[in-house]
Parts: structure tokens; C-alpha cells; sequence
């Protein structure tokens, strides 16, 4: 019953419904993982399912995930206490996103944030105007799998390459998937910085990625 | 709150002018009618009449088409799809009688294959409120009869309103006879009008028999009527606009005034389809600049005689669908949609001035047609579409896709395209299709998508009878 609810409050993308929720989780002391897993998680595939078939549009697909978050804000500790006890839950993959240094746009970089989470990825999403360093300290930190660079300008983007060089340098470059997108970004240029892919779509960076760490 | 929505290309003293030109054509000039039963009512109601002419008093006129509702609904056999025409309602309905189809600019005569499917297509068309009438000419049924068939195909296989027969009075009391046991017999018919019919003049100033015959049978019976008037600027009317719609009004003002006398209050559209004539070649082209002013004009020539206006369509001069299609088509369409008209004959299908239908330029249509349906919607302007506390809570600089406002605004708001492509070029070029190749997908969705709606067995044996008697009868 609760797993119902929880996956209903992300389909609703009912913020005030989640904290309820989330304290119900901690005060009965109901399995976080559980909850995340077969409760939340549920919901935001669901969500993703419907938006794939054109049943559900962009703010379900981005309040399901601010609804997501906010109750693995809340479940942190707890989950953290979980999976220093032994207990794992599935996770798809760990991806650092932002935008580049030099560029304040983010509409398209939050659409594709949103999608990532939605598709079940443990997203960190930096925000604007991002150092390439800011990117590697970030996935170190978590052990991510993929880096995302987005920009939309054509002066921004020799910021993507500085990040594949950066990573290089450090002797990082294996470590990470590094993918691009943005207006004037190609599959041409993510080629000529050497990024691991390009995507001109949220839903296209998605397969994109499981593709990548299938 | 009402749409603010109104397209003006006619100031009130404009109006006056045509209206006081309509009614010196009618009664210096007279409107020729070949019809005798029409002309003796005329002349037993006080109009002068010489031979075949009828002179028309301008009060008598007048008085005659106050008589004509302003508004009225339209009973189908499933009551979700009943139409009202009148007020701010646009009602569309698909391309009417081509003789010939188009697939991908290679013209042939149209068959009874084709008229299926344009019946199921305008049956699963969400954005079309009628099934049709005489959607395309099938040529392999034989011409006498083929009417019947028509008919009988619209009412078993659409629950949507339908367009009658205009074939002269024959045509229309077989109309009456097929659709009266559908539902409930002729006085229910009177009381519940069901079916509408086109009445086209003959430009300039002639009613003909067929027509006639037709109108007069529709108006005993309550069964609403399309006037509607096609003068061709240059040729079958002045070359000015303003005179060819002097002439076009008082053709129709005759129709009117003929319907409510028979039957005072009988459901009329105010009917225009008038467009220029190509003074290179001689032929009519419907779809330009003039035409759509043409539409307008009506549009504001009908709400001041207080009257319902058919007028407009995806109307095209191209032969294929191609920008020309498209952007013509647009055009007839959006003016007088801006203007108010109420019913939109030909919205969708029509190439080559009314003479080939095209299945994927009848998506194509649809889609301009639903366009401007959210267009002629308005914009709706109050202290929750305006937004205020939710732009204050967003604050500079951060977006609005996540909030709870805009998931729930944005589906009512916008309308979701059925083949305009929206996708990233990197997802267009897949498959690199044009709105061509999209419209036949669409198309075959559509008729993949088609339900047969039933219809009570019996009922199907007593139609099928009266056809089967009426055919023996026509083809002797």
C-alpha cells in the first residue's frame, strides 16, 4: 500500500504527498531500499513509459523526477546506513551532468536531467557554468559512469573538448563515458573532441546511455 | 468567456451598400427560376413574376429572411455528434463531389472504394463534425442512382450528421424516406432537423430546376439548406469584388426568401463559395487572395441578416500535394475562420478548384483545420491563465517546466499536432519524410483506427428494400 502511494506521489509529482510518505518510511521503519525500489522508482518508469508513447509530456516526466529527488534527499541517510550494511539497490548507471563554463543555458540540459532519472539513472546534475574540473571532482566523488556536457553556444563548446583533453591529462580519460549535446553540437564534433557520443534529443541521450553502459 | 476572434474586412456601411445593391438587382433585374412550383409560391405571395422571372419586393425580402433562425442544431444518429451552426460554432466538413482522385500527381476517376474510405476517414476524423455528402463522384455506379448508394453508406456506416441529395425533389424525398425510419418517422424528422443540403445558385441570378426542386422539398420538411452562391469574378460576375458580391447576396437572399416562404423558420445557411476567374485561360481558381476576402465578407454579410454562414474551405488550384496545396489551402481557410463563419464545406481533400480529391492532401487539411479551430478558440485572459503568482514563484532566469501550472494548463491550451513534424533533425532525417509521406501514414491509421458503428438489422433490410424499389424504378 505504501509502495502504491509512493509510486502514485511521483507519478502526481506531488511534493507535500512525498514528504508525508517519506516520514511514514522512516517513522514505521518500512526497508528504504524497498521503498525506493519498488515504490518510487516504479513510478518514474511508469512516468518514462507514457511519456515513450506520447500519453504523458515533459512536466509529468520533470515533476515525477523533482519528486524522486526530493524523497531520496529525505531517504539519504537511511539509505546510505542500507548500503553500508550490505543492502544495494539497482541502479542503472551514475551520471554527472551540467553545463559548460561560459554558458548559462540549462532548459535543455534540465529536460535531459529530468529523462535520465526518469530512466532510472542516479542523475548529479551540476547546474550552469561548470568548470571541467568541477565535472571530474563531481563523478570521482559518487564513482559515476558518465559524463554529460551540454552547451548551446558555439563559443562554449571548445569546453566540451577541454573536458576529454582534461580527463586525458589526469590519465581519467578510460574511466569516464563522456557525452555532448546541445543546438550547435554534432555528431561530427563529438567525434573530432573524441567524446564517447552526441545526441541532439532527451530521448536519444537516454538510449544513448544505455547503450553506453549496457 | 467568447473569442475576441473576429476578422473585419467590411465596415458596417460597407454592408449597407452591398445590401442595398443585392435588393435593386432582385427587384429591377429579377432572379430567373426554372422552377414552376417555386415561381407560382413566389407569385401567390405577392412577387411580380413574368414568365419565369421573379421580381422581389425589398420589404417583402426583408421581412422574409428575419424569418430565418440564427441558430439550430443538427440531430446525428449518435447525439455526441450533434452539430449547432450558428453563433460562434465551426462545424467542418469534407471536400464534396470530385469527380477524380490524386495520388502523388497522377489523376484518375474515383470509385466506390474511394468513397469508403473517405467516409471512414471522415468518420474517424476527430476535427470533422460531418460525415459529408456526396464525398467523391464513384464513377463505377451507374449516375442515375448513385446518390442512394451514397446515402445509405453515410447512414450505415457513420453515427455523424450527413448532407442530403441536392438531385431536384426526387433526390431530396429520397433523402427524407432513408433517413425518416432512422429516426423516428417524418414529423420527429421536423421537429429534429438531420440532414443538410447544398442549394447552389446559378450565377449570375438563375435558380435552376434540380436545385430548386430540392430546396423546396428540404423546407416543407424543416431539414436545414445551404443558399449558396459561386460567382465567378470576371466571368459569371463583375470583375470587381464589391459587385460580385451584390450579386452572389441577392442570389442568395432569394433562396432564403423562397425557403421561408414555403416555410417560415426553415434552418438556412448563408451559403458562399465565389471566387475569380484566371483572365489568361478563362478557368476559376478558388484559392487567392480574393477568394478568402470573398469568405470573409460573407461571414459579416450573414451575422447581419442574422444567419449561419457556410463559406471557405482547404481550397486549392494545385494539382498535387505540394506547397502550393498547402499554403492555398491555408489561406481559404484561415479567413474565414478569423471572420466567424459557421459551417466549412470542402475543408478537407479538395485539389485542383473542386475537381480531384487527394487522400493525403484530406490530412493535410486536417491539420490546418484543427490549427485554426484552437485558433478561432481565442485566448483566454484571467487571473489564472495570466499567471502572475506562478511566474512569481519561478523567479528570473529558471524555467516552468516542473511546476504544477503548467502540466496542468498545457494540454488545454495547446493543441497536439496530427502530422506537422516537430522532431529534431536528427530524428527527421531517419526516415526524411515530407508531409506527403506522413499524411499517407496518417491516413492509413486513420482507416485502420475505423470502427463500424452498427446499425439495427431490420432498419438495414427496410433501406436496402426502398433502394432496391427506387433503383427498379430509376433505371427502367
Amino acid at each position: 500500500m505504501l509502495l502504491d502511494q509512493l509510486k502514485e506521489a511521483v507519478i502526481n509529482g506531488d511534493q507535500d504527498e512525498i514528504k508525508v510518505l517519506c516520514n511514514r518510511v522512516l517513522e514505521e521503519k518500512f526497508n528504504p531500499v524497498e521503498a525506493v525500489q519498488n515504490g518510487l522508482i516504479k513510478g518514474i518508469e511508469e512516468l518514462g513509459r507514457l511519456w515513450t508513447e506520447g500519453e504523458m509530456f515533459l512536466p509529468d516526466v520533470m515533476m515525477g523526477a523533482d519528486a524522486l529527488k526530493l524523497a531520496l534527499d529525505i531517504l539519504g541517510p537511511e539509505l546510505a546506513k542500507a548500503e553500508a550494511a550490505g543492502i544495494k539497490r539497482d541502479v542503472k548507471g551514475k551520471i554527472v551532468i551540467g553545463t559548460v563554463k561560459g554558458d548559462i543555458h540549462d532548459i535543455g540540459k534540465n529536460i535531459v536531467s529530468a529523462m535520465m532519472t526518469a530512466a532510472g539513472y542516479e542523475v548529479y546534475d551540476l547546474g550552469i557554468n561548470q568548470e571541467v574540473a568541477a565535472f571530474t571532482e563531481k563523478a570521482e566523488e559518487v564513482g559515476a559512469d558518465i559524463i554529460a556536457l551540454s552547451a548551446l553556444l558555439t563559443t562554449t563548446m571548445p569546453e566540451q573538448k577541454k573536458l576529454v583533453d582534461y580527463l586525458r591529462e589526469k590519465g581519467l580519460r578510460d574511466k569516464y563515458k563522456v557525452i555532448i549535446g546541445g543546438g550547435p553540437t554534432t555528431q561530427d564534433w563529438a567525434d573530432e573532441i573524441g567524446a564517447d557520443g552526441w545526441s541532439e534529443t532527451a530521448g536519444g541521450a537516454i538510449a544513448l546511455c544505455d547503450q553506453l553502459t549496457a | 468567456m467568447a473569442s475576441q476572434v473576429s476578422l473585419r474586412v467590411l465596415t458596417e456601411d460597407d454592408i449597407k451598400q452591398v445590401h442595398e445593391s443585392s435588393l435593386r438587382l432582385l427587384q429591377e433585374v429579377g432572379i430567373e427560376i426554372e422552377y414552376q412550383p417555386a415561381v407560382d409560391i413566389l407569385r401567390d405571395a405577392g412577387q411580380r413574376v413574368e414568365g419565369t422571372r421573379v421580381y422581389f419586393d425589398p420589404d417583402f425580402v426583408q421581412k422574409k429572411v428575419a424569418e430565418a433562425p440564427e441558430e439550430f442544431t443538427v440531430y446525428a444518429r449518435d447525439p455526441e455528434f450533434n452539430v449547432q451552426i450558428g453563433g460562434n460554432n465551426l462545424v467542418y466538413v469534407p471536400g464534396y463531389g470530385a469527380p477524380f482522385i490524386i495520388e502523388r500527381g497522377k489523376r484518375r476517376a474515383t470509385n466506390w472504394e474511394d468513397y469508403m474510405n473517405f467516409l471512414k476517414l471522415a468518420h474517424v476524423a476527430k476535427d470533422m463534425n460531418l460525415s459529408g455528402g456526396m464525398l467523391v463522384e464513384p464513377s463505377d455506379l451507374d449516375e442515375r442512382t448513385r446518390y442512394l448508394d451514397a446515402l445509405y453508406a453515410h447512414i450505415r456506416y457513420s453515427t455523424k450528421c450527413l448532407m442530403g441529395s441536392s438531385y431536384g425533389a426526387e433526390g431530396a424525398n429520397d433523402t427524407i424516406e432513408l433517413l425518416a425510419p432512422v429516426f423516428g418517422g417524418r414529423e420527429a424528422l421536423k421537429e429534429k432537423p438531420v440532414v443538410i443540403t447544398l442549394i447552389n445558385t446559378i450565377s449570375p441570378l438563375k435558380l435552376d430546376e434540380r436545385q430548386t426542386g430540392a430546396l423546396l422539398e428540404y423546407a416543407k420538411m424543416n431539414q436545414p439548406v445551404i443558399i449558396a452562391s459561386l460567382v465567378m469574378a470576371g466571368s459569371t460576375g463583375p470583375a470587381t469584388l464589391a459587385g460580385c458580391m451584390a450579386v452572389q447576396n441577392a442570389e442568395v437572399l432569394a433562396g432564403i426568401t423562397l425557403a421561408q416562404t414555403v416555410s417560415p423558420g426553415t434552418p438556412v445557411i448563408y451559403g458562399c463559395a465565389s471566387s475569380i476567374t484566371d483572365m489568361h485561360s478563362g478557368s476559376v481558381s478558388i484559392a487567392n487572395g480574393e477568394s478568402s476576402l470573398m469568405a470573409a465578407a460573407a461571414a459579416q454579410m450573414a451575422k447581419f441578416y442574422g444567419v449561419p454562414c457556410r463559406s471557405g474551405g482547404g481550397l486549392t488550384d494545385s494539382k498535387t500535394v505540394d506547397g502550393q496545396a498547402g499554403y492555398e489551402a491555408a489561406v481559404m481557410l484561415f479567413a474565414p475562420v478569423s471572420a466567424g463563419t459557421n459551417i466549412i464545406l470542402h475543408t478537407a481533400g479538395i485539389l485542383q478548384y473542386w475537381l480531384c480529391m487527394s487522400y493525403e492532401k484530406f490530412v493535410q487539411d486536417l491539420e490546418i483545420a484543427g490549427m485554426l479551430r484552437r485558433f478561432r478558440r481565442g485566448l483566454e485572459i484571467n487571473e489564472d491563465t495570466l499567471a502572475v503568482e506562478v511566474v512569481s514563484k519561478v523567479g528570473p532566469g529558471n524555467h516552468f517546466l516542473n511546476q504544477m501550472h503548467t502540466r496542468k494548463h498545457h494540454r488545454k491550451e495547446f493543441r497536439k499536432p496530427l502530422l506537422s513534424d516537430r522532431q529534431s533533425y536528427e530524428g527527421w532525417v531517419l526516415e526524411s519524410l515530407t508531409s506527403e509521406d506522413r499524411a499517407e501514414r496518417v491516413r492509413q491509421q486513420m482507416l485502420a483506427a475505423y470502427e463500424d458503428p452498427g446499425l439495427d438489422e431490420s432498419l438495414q433490410r427496410e433501406l436496402q428494400s426502398y433502394i432496391e424499389s427506387r433503383k427498379a424504378e430509376l433505371l427502367k
